[in-house]
């Protein structure tokens, strides 16, 4: 397992490296300067060329490349180009936001979703089944972000329960769990919709297979017929899905940081297109390209965990 | 139900699992509240996502400017809430000029015991004319200040440990020297020995001041969390601390007001917001000064617009009660002269009326001169926008205004950063700019001076028209040390403007922020200078 563990990390690195040109080249065909987004509108030409000299973006294209990449491979992220502080520190500040945002909202995602489209699934076409099939639509139809926006109004300006916005203290496990729940809970419910329609179906096909039969033949339990055997036969497609869902849930985060107003990735890099710093905003990238090729990964070794006949 | 019943259902596991579970809800859910109201704090939404940065001498963003004035003072200040007047800072005494040489020179006075805030590099220490001398060269060197232009021809020597004086090649009159010296921009006071001990680097995110707030802790793309300077001269601030939040999103920075959480936000320039906002009780919302214009500039080396005959046609065309409309008369203002009018040197709209400069809506004499000169079916021209929507329903209004008499206008959206590097480039036939500056001398300057014209000028900045009819009264007026005759070349100058049409000036929209009925500014709000309403050592705010 852990050559093959090996070789998809080294596979990866090709994947890095495109994506890492990709970025850099796009954010330099985009109009705008860094300079001048620093400077503002009332610098003169003199001071915006002077602070291009400082940053070193006066450097040919070519060199700047050279110079990003060979800071990588020493684990240099570079230095904002807006505030001058390292990169690697704002990553490090910003990434345990969207790491336990994202973890928090799979975890409301799986507990909802699984049992919920099991639960559809063994009441086929029947009420608690159109209940649940139509509130999952619902799910799937609202945007993250509107979802957000709902929930605060209800959850934070009404009732006044919880936090509209912020991440709390992250040195306080309450006030952080308080800041995550609304958070969480948007990306969750909407995760949760669609892993509940995909595990409906799952079941229901599971559910029709020769082995499901012989199992209630047999005269086991309903409960042990729909775990044991039912169930882990239909995990594989789901843990794609959550494996899918995951990458997803990175993506839809950044939205949700800036309606929630939390810090994270998705707010670091937000901020860092709207000020044009170039090195926040590549390096931000390369996170997240991280972040997909090890869900990836771990998808593929959750297979041999939830199917013993799968080997790497 | 039978009481045996409920006894077996109460296990140990569940009775211990339901008292988990309350104790986290209770602590989750019922927290909330108390702990926004423990604390005296102001918690303040700011419109940008990030700081960008603390160094005052390049401070250009309204979230920047607003967080340096927390921590740094000037020679001079503005009166808090009010731009238009002046009061010692830092020194003991308004300066007065003098001429030794053939040379102006201002002299100031130091206010004594004045400490620099502790920092984990430099330890507090008192503030010398060696530190104040050493910061306005910084703010004059453009290696190291994004406003050293304003400084040119300035020098300055430390007489004493507490008496600094400023040399000007070139004389100026209190009205432009005075903006040099408060707390704007340059004019902020640095610690000598902080930032040689932190680098220009360092300082963006750690500053050092002498005001009534220190750095606490910046966490990136998230706040700064500033503490009370308890050796603050003018005495403690009443807040133990400002929360200072770095929030985009606009419609989060409300919501964040009204479930309690922030003390004050940036709000919205537009009337339909306004009154949103003031209809939800225990919220205030404050207009104030001073206004950003809103001008359109016209480009004449543009083959279409290079007749003035076509120039004045587009005036007539255009309506200033329609552009208003975007905003509303609760936040905005319709404008006549190309200074704002809140500006020393601008023409009131009586002024321009009595000259028959107002350019009054007359579709029909918006025609005739298009036929005049030789474009009666009109013309087309590409134009790009920024997203902003200050701007965006601007575009957007000319555009459907102009069709009126032939005049297609093809729009393209871009995000704002780009909107500012393309109509640098020239790339607007019309470019519609939102800005404020704040003394004659730079606004003409920088958009009307010959010098200043985007691509070609000798040290482009911001003339969009490429005008170049009025340097010499520029030039003069800036030299000129009798108040009045300085004025009076300033109006002329306007005349000229409008004269050629060069430039149409729409309106200007006053600040807007929302805040808790228990937060006081300490000062009333009538026309401030950083565009923010200024948090000092007199602010407080009551909860509950």
């Amino acid at each position: 397992m852990i050559r093959y563990i090996l070789s998809r990390l080294l596979f990866a690195l090709p994947i890095f490296l495109g994506v890492i040109t990709i970025v850099f080249v796009i954010v330099r065909i985009l109009p705008g300067d860094p300079a001048q987004a620093a400077l503002g509108d009332y610098a003169s030409p003199d001071t915006v060329a002077a602070l291009r000299q400082r940053l070193g973006l006066d450097r040919p294209i070519p060199l700047q490349y050279g110079g990003y990449v060979a800071g990588l491979v020493r684990g240099d992220l570079g230095k904002s180009l807006i505030t001058g502080a390292p990169v690697r520190d704002e990553i490090a500040h910003n990434l345990p936001y969207t790491l336990q945002l994202t973890l928090l909202a799979l975890i409301i995602g799986a507990l909802t979703g699984v049992p919920v489209g099991v639960m559809n699934a063994l009441t086929r076409n029947r009420l608690p089944d159109s209940i649940g099939r139509v509130v999952s639509l619902f799910g799937l139809s609202v945007p993250a972000y509107y979802l957000g926006i709902l929930l605060i109004l209800l959850f934070a300006i009404e009732l006044r329960l919880l936090p509209a916005v912020g991440a709390g203290d992250l040195t306080s496990p309450g006030d952080t769990v308080r800041h995550l729940i609304l958070p969480a809970a948007t990306l969750g419910l909407v995760m949760a919709a669609a892993v509940a329609r995909f595990t409906r179906s799952t079941v229901l096909n599971t559910l029709g297979q020769d082995f499901v039969r012989t199992a209630r033949a047999k005269g086991l339990q309903p409960r042990v017929v729909t775990i044991r055997h039912t169930l882990r036969a239909a995990l594989i497609p789901i843990v794609s899905l959550a494996g899918l869902w995951s990458i997803a849930l990175i993506g839809d985060s950044v939205t949700t940081e800036i309606v929630f107003a939390r810090p994270g990735l998705g707010s670091m890099m937000v901020g860092a297109m709207l000020q044009r710093d170039y090195t926040s905003l590549q390096s931000v990238m390369v996170v997240y390209t991280a972040f997909v090729v090890l869900i990836n990964l771990a998808t593929d070794l959750a297979y041999g965990f939830v199917d013993p006949r799968i080997r790497y | 139900m039978s009481a045996r019943n409920v006894t077996k259902k109460i296990t140990r596991r569940r009775f211990l699992s339901t008292a988990l579970a309350a104790g986290i809800g209770e602590s989750v859910l019922a927290r909330t509240s108390r702990a926004a109201a423990a604390d005296n704090i102001l918690h303040f939404g700011q419109s940008e996502a990030d700081l960008g940065t603390a160094d005052p001498h390049y401070a250009a963003g309204t979230q920047d400017r607003a967080l340096v004035d927390m921590i740094f003072n000037g020679l001079l200040r503005f009166k808090p809430g009010d731009g238009s007047a002046f009061e010692p800072d830092l020194a003991a005494a308004f300066p007065k000029p003098t001429v030794v040489a053939g040379k102006q020179v201002w002299t100031f006075k130091l206010r004594k015991g004045v400490m620099w805030h502790p920092s984990d590099k430099v330890p507090a220490y008192e503030m010398t004319s060696e530190d104040v001398v050493y910061s306005l060269q910084k703010a004059a060197d453009k290696a190291r200040s994004a406003y050293s232009a304003l400084y040119t021809g300035m020098t300055f020597q430390a007489l004493d440990p507490t008496t600094v004086g400023i040399v000007l090649d070139s004389p100026l009159s209190p009205n432009l020297f005075y903006p040099l010296v408060t707390n704007y921009a340059g004019g902020f006071i640095v610690s000598k020995r902080a930032v040689e001990a932190y680098g220009l680097d360092g300082v963006k995110t750690h500053p050092v001041g002498t005001g009534p707030f220190i750095l606490r802790r910046y966490s990136p793309k998230e706040r700064m969390e500033l503490a009370p300077n308890p050796q603050y001269f003018r005495g403690r601030a009443k807040l133990d601390g400002v929360d200072y939040r770095y929030m985009a999103d606009g419609f989060s920075r409300e919501l964040g007001l009204r479930g309690g959480q922030l003390d004050g936000i940036n709000g919205q320039q537009d009337e339909a917001w306004v009154g949103k906002m003031q209809a939800v009780p225990k919220l205030k919302v404050d207009i104030f000064g001073v206004g950003e214009s809103t001008v359109l500039y016209f480009n004449q080396t543009v083959r279409q617009l290079s007749r003035k005959e076509v120039r004045q046609a587009i005036a007539y065309t255009l309506n200033r009660d329609e552009f208003l409309g975007l905003i509303g008369k609760k936040v905005g203002q319709k404008i006549y002269a190309p200074l704002a009018p809140f500006t020393i040197g601008a023409l009131t709209e009586n002024e321009v009326v009595a000259k028959g400069l107002d350019y009054k809506t007359n579709l029909e004499k918006a025609k005739s001169l298009l036929a005049e000169a030789g474009v009666s079916g009109g013309f087309s021209l590409d134009l790009v926008t920024s997203e902003l929507n200050i701007y965006k329903v601007h575009y957007e209004s000319m555009q459907a205004q102009l069709a009126k008499v032939g005049i297609q206008i093809r729009l393209r959206v871009v995000d704002h950063p780009s909107y500012h590097a393309l109509i640098r480039k020239d790339t607007n036939p019309i470019v519609i700019y939102v800005a404020f500056r704040p003394t004659a001398e730079i606004y003409l300057r920088s958009f009307y001076h010959s010098a200043s014209a985007v691509v070609s000028g000798a040290h482009p900045d911001t003339n969009f028209a490429h005008y170049s009819a009025i340097d010499d009264l520029i030039d003069k007026a800036r030299v000129e040390t009798t108040a009045a005759k300085q004025v009076d070349m300033w109006k002329e100058a306007q005349v000229k403007i409008l004269q050629d049409m060069v430039a149409y000036p729409v309106s200007y929209a006053n600040q807007v922020y929302a805040r808790s009925a228990g937060l006081d500014y300490g000062h009333p709000l009538k026309s401030v200078l950083a565009l923010y309403p200024g948090i000092d050592e007199t602010t407080r705010v009551q909860r509950g």
